[in-house]
C-alpha cells in the first residue's frame, strides 16, 4: 500500500526529474525550440505526467528561474554586507555581479520575461519583475546609503529601484541582440547606474 | 533650356485610383487586422493563432497569408499605425511644454493615456519585443524608433536653450528615460495603477535622470 506521505514525495521526486531535464534543454536548444515531449524523454516520464506536475511549458521555464534565481538572491545575500564604498560603488558591484551570473542565460532570461507579460502563466508562477527578493536587495543597498549619508532621504527609493530594474533589463537585450559580453554590459550598466546615482544624491 | 523635373511628368495611368482587385484586397487586410486586434487583446501574443485570427475574419487562413507573412508580421503591423498615431499625439503634447521636465512627463503621459483603453494590447506588445526571436525586429520598428528619437529631441532641445549642461550624455538618458517609460507599464497591467499614480512615479523619475544633467 502506497501512503498519503510516499505519494508527495514520489510527487515531488517526479518535479525534480522534470525540471532537470528542462534545465538541460533550456540550455542547450532555448526555450522556444524544446518540447515538452522532449522534456519527459529526458526525465524518462511520460507526456501526461510532465503536464500532471507544470499545467504548461512556460510553467516549467517559470519554476526553472525561480530555482536558479533564488540560489543567485541568497548568494547576493551574503555578499552584500560585504561590499564597501559609496553606494554607487556597491550598486555598481551588485549589478556586476548580476551580469556575470545571467550572461551565460541571456536568451532564457529574455524568454522568462516575454512570459512575464503574456497570458500563459496560471496564478501561481512567478514571472519576472515579480520577484520581490532582488527588489528588496535594492532597496536595503540605497537605504544603507541614506544612514551613510550619500543618499538624499528626501528621494523616491521606489522609484530608484524600478529604474535600476529597467536599466537592468534593457541591457540584457542589447547582450542578446548585439552580442555583448558580460564586461560590455557591466560597462553600459555603470553608466546608467552612474546617472541615477548623480539624481538622489545627498545635497549636503 | 528649361529642365522639367521627374515630378511635374504626370503618368496617365496612375491617375485613375486604385482598381477593384487592390479594393478588395485593402478590405480583406483591413477584416484581418481588426480580427487581430480583438484576439491578440484577448488571448495575448503567444495564445493568439493565425487559424483563430482566420475564423474570427470568416476567411481561410491561406487568406490570411496571402496578405501577411505570418503572425508576427501581422502584429508589427496594428502596432506600426497605433505608434504612428501616438506618436503624432506626443509630438503635439510635447510642443506645448513649459520646460524640459514638463515635456518629458506629456510624452510619457501621452502613451499612458492613449493604451489605457487597450492596456492588454500594450501588455502583448511588450510582450513580443521581449521574444528571443521576433525581440529585435519589433524593437527596431520606425515608430518605435520615433518615440525614443521624441524624448532625446527633448533633451537636445533643453541643452541647445541651456536648461540642461553642454556634457549631458543626451543619448544614454534618453535611452534611460525610454526604459522607465516601458517599464512602469507594467504598474499598469498587473497593479491596475491609476493614471495619476503613473505620472507621479515618471515625474520622480524624470527627474532623478535629469537631475546630474542640469546647469548650475
Amino acid at each position: 500500500m502506497i501512503t498519503a506521505g510516499a505519494r508527495q514525495t514520489q510527487k515531488a521526486a517526479t518535479r525534480q526529474k522534470v525540471l532537470a531535464a528542462a534545465r538541460e534543454l533550456f540550455a542547450t536548444q532555448g526555450y522556444e525550440a524544446a518540447t515538452v515531449r522532449q522534456i519527459a524523454l529526458i526525465a524518462g516520464v511520460s507526456v501526461g505526467t510532465v503536464f500532471n506536475a507544470f499545467p504548461s511549458k512556460a510553467e516549467i521555464l517559470s519554476e526553472v528561474m525561480k530555482e536558479r534565481l533564488e540560489g543567485l538572491y541568497s548568494e547576493l545575500d551574503r555578499v552584500l554586507p560585504l561590499l564597501r564604498g559609496s553606494t554607487t560603488d556597491r550598486l555598481r558591484s551588485m549589478f556586476a555581479f548580476l551580469f556575470a551570473f545571467e550572461t551565460r542565460h541571456v536568451h532564457l532570461f529574455l524568454a522568462h520575461i516575454a512570459l512575464a507579460f503574456d497570458w500563459t502563466l496560471s496564478a501561481g508562477a512567478t514571472p519576472y519583475g515579480r520577484n520581490l527578493h532582488l527588489q528588496a536587495l535594492i532597496l536595503e543597498c540605497l537605504e544603507k546609503g541614506v544612514s551613510a549619508g550619500d543618499v538624499d532621504p528626501q528621494a523616491d527609493l521606489r522609484g530608484v529601484v524600478d529604474l535600476l530594474l529597467a536599466a537592468f533589463a534593457w541591457t540584457f537585450r542589447l547582450a542578446a541582440w548585439e552580442g555583448a559580453g558580460a564586461d560590455a554590459m557591466i560597462s553600459v550598466m555603470d553608466q546608467q547606474i552612474g546617472v541615477i546615482c548623480r539624481g538622489f544624491q545627498s545635497r549636503a | 533650356m528649361k529642365h522639367v523635373s521627374p515630378k511635374d511628368v504626370t503618368h496617365e495611368g496612375r491617375v485613375k485610383g486604385p482598381t477593384r482587385r487592390a479594393l478588395a484586397k485593402q478590405q480583406t487586410r483591413g477584416k484581418v487586422l481588426a480580427a487581430a486586434r480583438e484576439l491578440f487583446s484577448e488571448r495575448g501574443y503567444e495564445g493568439a493563432t493565425i487559424r483563430d485570427i482566420a475564423s474570427a475574419a470568416g476567411m481561410s487562413t491561406g487568406a490570411v497569408f496571402a496578405n501577411f507573412s505570418d503572425k508576427s508580421d501581422l502584429f508589427r503591423e496594428i502596432m506600426m499605425n497605433d505608434l504612428a498615431q501616438l506618436a503624432d499625439e506626443m509630438r503635439d503634447a510635447a510642443s506645448r511644454a513649459r520646460n524640459v521636465e514638463d515635456a518629458l512627463l506629456r510624452l510619457f503621459s501621452t502613451g499612458y493615456t492613449f493604451f489605457r483603453q487597450q492596456m492588454p494590447l500594450a501588455r502583448a506588445a511588450i510582450s513580443v519585443s521581449w521574444n528571443p526571436e521576433d525581440g529585435d525586429r519589433f524593437r527596431k520598428v520606425t515608430q518605435v524608433l520615433e518615440i525614443q528619437q521624441l524624448m532625446l529631441e527633448q533633451l537636445t532641445a533643453a541643452v541647445e536653450r541651456g536648461e540642461l549642461g553642454q556634457e549631458a550624455e543626451v543619448k544614454l538618458r534618453a535611452q534611460m528615460l525610454y526604459d522607465a517609460y516601458v517599464c512602469n507599464f507594467a504598474f499598469a497591467i498587473f497593479d491596475g495603477w491609476s493614471l495619476e499614480a503613473l505620472q507621479s512615479r515618471s515625474r520622480d523619475q524624470i527627474r532623478i535622470i535629469l537631475a546630474g544633467a542640469r546647469r548650475g
